[in-house]
């Protein structure tokens, strides 16, 4: 059998528990002992019987002892070695996949963001606003070059001018609120006009001191005005801002004349993303918590910028951001995106394996070359799990199961072909057997045998209890594992919903369509048609966005394939109009389930729905329905594969991931042989009724076969409370 | 006198130690065209050829299949056999050694001869010898002459 060479946990490692030293002793010392009793045995045959035919048979039982005995030592020195190994290997992955999802689900968040500052640079009360601010500029200077004028015309002009830019202001104050209460993750947007003052904000609270604000000097201001057209956006990443007292990450892009994406510069949009906020809840996430709910000690994880500076972490006293965390240089200088790596290094004056992992960025957004990183205390990855539940599966059968790692079966197997009792008990009867033919002189022999199955009994006992240890380790760390994914695959599958879950209040308030619905006589819908299909071709998401009047008829979509089909059709009937037209405040939103609905061909439909309220207020009665139709499958699946275990990038032996919704239907899956979407799926009951958030593990058979699971409910994300779905990531075990 | 346990299906059976020559794990039966069904086959037992009788079909239960935990026991021949300790014995066991294939072993106890019990009337069985009471357990002690001289009592087998 291929052992290592090299052994990384001997039993003086200091992170072998004490439990294991003194097992590895006393099976040790057992197995030592029984080699002068073998040799006694041999020199007993000579003494016995001048049969050279019954000396050789004794000799040979002894020697059989002696090669178990032996084979038993080596193996159970390197047995510890291999247990410590796995465990430490198993933790690792489960580590560096914690480090990875963090700085991904921080990565997605932040593409998100980059696709709002561009959509909303267009926005009409934005591009006026700016429009006429550098107008009121331009008078102002001409104001003061003639400054004494008794010219009275011009200074009606100027009057005039300042009215229309304060109306003005106060509508894109409106606006940029909206956004705001629409999208909570943002602190502050603010408009600058072409000089670099702030003339409008987001922020109430914060608007006092910041309009009239000069940000000309700021690089997020520069940069935006150099951009080439309406698709570029520039990323601040973290720095202190005049905007706020604290470090900001703020996204910009210009604001161009008329709106037109090709126009000519005018002014520049400033989002500032709540990105502490956001990370804060991200980091913690991560971290293990006990019964109070408090991070446990020894746990922190956070980011770092390319310059190797902290930027947010679970701990901001211990960790504060801005300075240079105290783990090894190579962890704060990873260079490639997706680069990893693992040390073990004192942190906090525990040792602790520290993992980093640069950030990969996402589809095609490069991110912000940040590296995320999780300290964990050393010790705790060779913690014993306490909570032993029954999954009705033998150790044996575990053993041998693909969940221990190749290397490990082997040592089991020969362990197990070692501490065989069968193999013992048959040296010790034939020996028996032996002994009785010498009569009376093969008495002698009786306490040896005697001692050899009492040995043999003893440490196979010892080691069986060792490898069952092991194996029930494995089982439950690998739970652990689909539980993480689980919980993974529940939480990007809620974030990406609650922006879209923003973005159709945000779409709902569009002047266009209120204006449209107003005029009940006119008919004219061809400018929300087009609205739609301008919305549309910014997301790749959407099969189609709809727009049902008070009535119930669908009078404009996005898609001109599907207008023929949908123009005129009635949906006053549908879950997701009857509740758009509850709405009375631009915050709610609609959401029908995934079903099979008769406005799409596809299999399975997701819709939700924004009231579009009177006159594009806030508060109001709705005048029709904002419906976007989402591409369900097209935004699951990529989730579920990611969320599939896997071993070297390759998904395990009967490895899938699904969601369940309320019913306990699939509504999609990475196995449809399997797990088929639409059908009820058959697993414990402890997981498919899951409370908000909660996760569990456990066994089931299905097919025929035996597997594992991992299941998570969604908790939500920030407002928005999930549809009660539930997450499942699944692998055999035979 | 030490007794060999075994179980054939859910019985506990004993056989005297001094009649075995070894125990051996289930190695490759060569089957033998025309031998009854309850012949398992011959192997090699150190260059003797040795037939295997299987129990579980010798005594009509379920028939003993090659697991991890079957064993075979070999018994001496005759001419092997020999007084030990000056106890009364079976003095003819069988001209060749024969194997019994049984379903596991169990240990070696010690069974006085004042232990042993002649057979309850209604379980007379010509393979049955004595039926000793272990705390809740009986054990049934083969009469070895009996089951494994097949070339007197084949019928029985057959």
């Amino acid at each position: 059998m291929k052992m290592s060479t090299e052994i990384k946990f001997n039993i003086y490692n200091p992170v072998i528990t004490y439990e294991h030293r003194a097992a590895y002793d006393m099976v040790l010392s057992q197995l030592h002992e029984i080699f002068p009793i073998c040799n006694q045995g041999k020199c007993k045959a000579l003494e016995v019987t001048d049969d050279p035919q019954k000396q050789k048979q004794i000799n040979d039982l002894m020697e059989k002892v002696e090669y178990i005995s032996d084979s038993l030592i080596n193996i159970t020195k390197v047995f510890f070695d291999q247990m410590y190994r796995a465990k430490e290997s198993s933790s690792q992955s489960i580590a560096h996949s914690m480090a990875k999802i963090t700085i991904d689900m921080v990565e997605r968040n932040l593409l998100e963001r980059t696709c709002d500052v561009r959509w909303w640079a267009l926005e009409k009360s934005f591009w006026e606003c700016v429009e006429a601010s550098n107008v009121a500029v331009i008078n102002s200077a001409k104001k003061s070059s003639i400054k004494l004028a008794a010219d009275s015309n011009m200074a009606i002009d100027i009057k005039s001018i300042e009215n229309t830019l304060s109306d003005r202001v106060t509508i894109a104050c409106l606006r940029l609120e909206d956004i705001r209460s629409s999208y909570t993750l943002y602190r502050d947007l603010v408009l600058v006009n072409s000089n670099g003052k702030v003339i409008a904000t987001a922020n109430i609270d914060r608007r006092e001191r910041l309009l009239g604000v000069d940000v000309s000097d700021e690089q997020w201001f520069k940069e935006a005005l150099k951009t080439k057209d309406g698709t570029e956006y520039f990323a601040q990443d973290f720095c202190n801002s005049k905007l706020e007292d604290n470090g900001s990450l703020i996204y910009s892009t210009a604001i161009r004349n008329k709106g037109d994406e090709k126009g000519e510069v005018i002014g520049v949009l400033g989002v500032l993303f709540d990105f502490q906020g956001e990370c804060q809840i991200v980091l913690n996430d991560a971290l293990p918590k006990d019964v109070n709910a408090e991070t446990l000690d020894g746990w922190f994880s956070f980011f770092t910028n390319n310059q190797g500076m902290v930027i947010c972490s679970s701990d901001q006293d211990f960790i504060p951001p801005g300075l240079v965390p105290p783990i090894p240089k190579s962890h704060r200088t990873l260079r490639n995106k997706g680069d990893f790596k693992f040390s073990t290094a004192v942190f906090c004056g525990i040792n602790c394996l520290i993992v980093s992992h640069k950030s990969e960025g996402f589809d095609d957004y490069d991110g912000l070359e940040w590296t995320s990183h999780l300290v964990l205390p050393v010790a705790s990855m060779f913690e014993r799990h306490i909570e032993n539940k029954d999954f009705g599966i033998t150790p044996k059968e575990l053993m041998n199961s693909h969940l221990i790692p190749e290397i490990n079966r082997q040592t089991f197997q020969e362990i197990q072909r070692n501490t065989d009792k069968g193999d013992i008990q048959l040296i010790s009867i034939n020996g028996i057997v032996l002994a009785t033919d010498l009569g009376k002189s093969g008495k002698s022999f009786m306490p040896i045998f005697d001692q050899i199955t009492k040995t043999g009994s003893s440490t196979t006992g010892k080691m069986e209890l060792l490898l069952s240890e092991m194996s029930t380790d494995m089982l439950n760390q690998t739970l652990k594992a689909l539980v993480n994914l689980s919980n993974q695959a529940i939480e990007l599958i809620d974030r990406n919903l609650f922006e879209r879950a923003a973005d159709v209040r945000w779409w709902s308030s569009d002047f266009v369509f209120c204006e449209a619905l107003k005029n009940t006589e006119t008919e004219n819908y061809d400018d929300v048609s087009r609205r739609l299909a301008v919305i549309n071709s910014s997301y790749s998401m959407y099969r189609d966005l709809v727009i049902a009047d008070s009535n119930g008829r669908i009078v404009a979509n996005s898609k001109l394939e599907n207008r023929e089909k949908l123009k005129g059709v009635n949906v006053s009937d549908q879950s997701w109009f009857r509740q758009g037209m509850q709405i009375s405040k631009s915050v709610q939103f609609g959401v029908q389930d995934v079903c099979n609905s008769d406005l799409e061909s596809d299999k399975t439909s997701l819709i939700y729905s924004g009231g579009i309220l009177e006159n594009g207020q806030r508060v109001g009665k709705a005048l029709g329905v904002l419906g976007i139709f989402f591409d369900w499958e097209a935004l699951a699946h990529p989730i579920l594969e990611g969320c599939v275990p896997r071993l070297d990038s390759n998904i395990v032996d009967g490895g899938a991931s699904f969601f369940t919704n309320t019913d306990h239907i699939i509504i999609a899956s990475t196995d449809e042989e399997h797990f088929s979407t639409g059908l009820q799926v058959n697993i414990p009951s402890a997981n498919l009724n899951l409370k908000e958030g909660e996760s569990t593990a456990g066994m089931f058979s299905a097919n025929g076969k035996k597997y594992i699971i991992g299941s998570t409910k969604t908790k939500g994300y920030r407002e928005y409370r999930g549809l009660e779905w539930t997450a499942h990531v699944v692998r055999l075990i035979d | 006198m030490l007794y060999s346990l075994f179980y054939v299906d859910k019985t506990i059976m004993a056989v005297p130690i001094t009649t075995i020559l070894e125990i051996v794990r289930p190695t490759k039966f060569y089957a033998i065209s025309g031998s009854p069904e309850v012949i398992d086959g011959l192997i090699n037992f150190r260059g003797k050829v040795v037939t295997v009788i299987n129990a579980g079909l010798g005594f009509g239960v379920n028939k003993v299949y090659p697991t991890d935990e079957s064993r075979v026991y070999i018994f001496k021949k005759n001419s092997e056999l020999k007084l030990v300790d000056g106890e009364e014995l079976d003095s003819d066991i069988c001209p060749d050694n024969i194997g019994l294939h049984v379903n596991n072993i169990e240990n070696v106890i010690n069974i006085e001869i004042d232990e042993l019990q002649p057979v309850p009337a209604n379980m007379v069985h010509p393979f049955y010898k004595f039926v000793v009471r272990k705390g809740d357990d009986f054990i049934i002690i083969l009469r070895p002459t009996e089951i494994l001289n097949l070339n007197k009592d084949r019928d029985l087998l057959s």
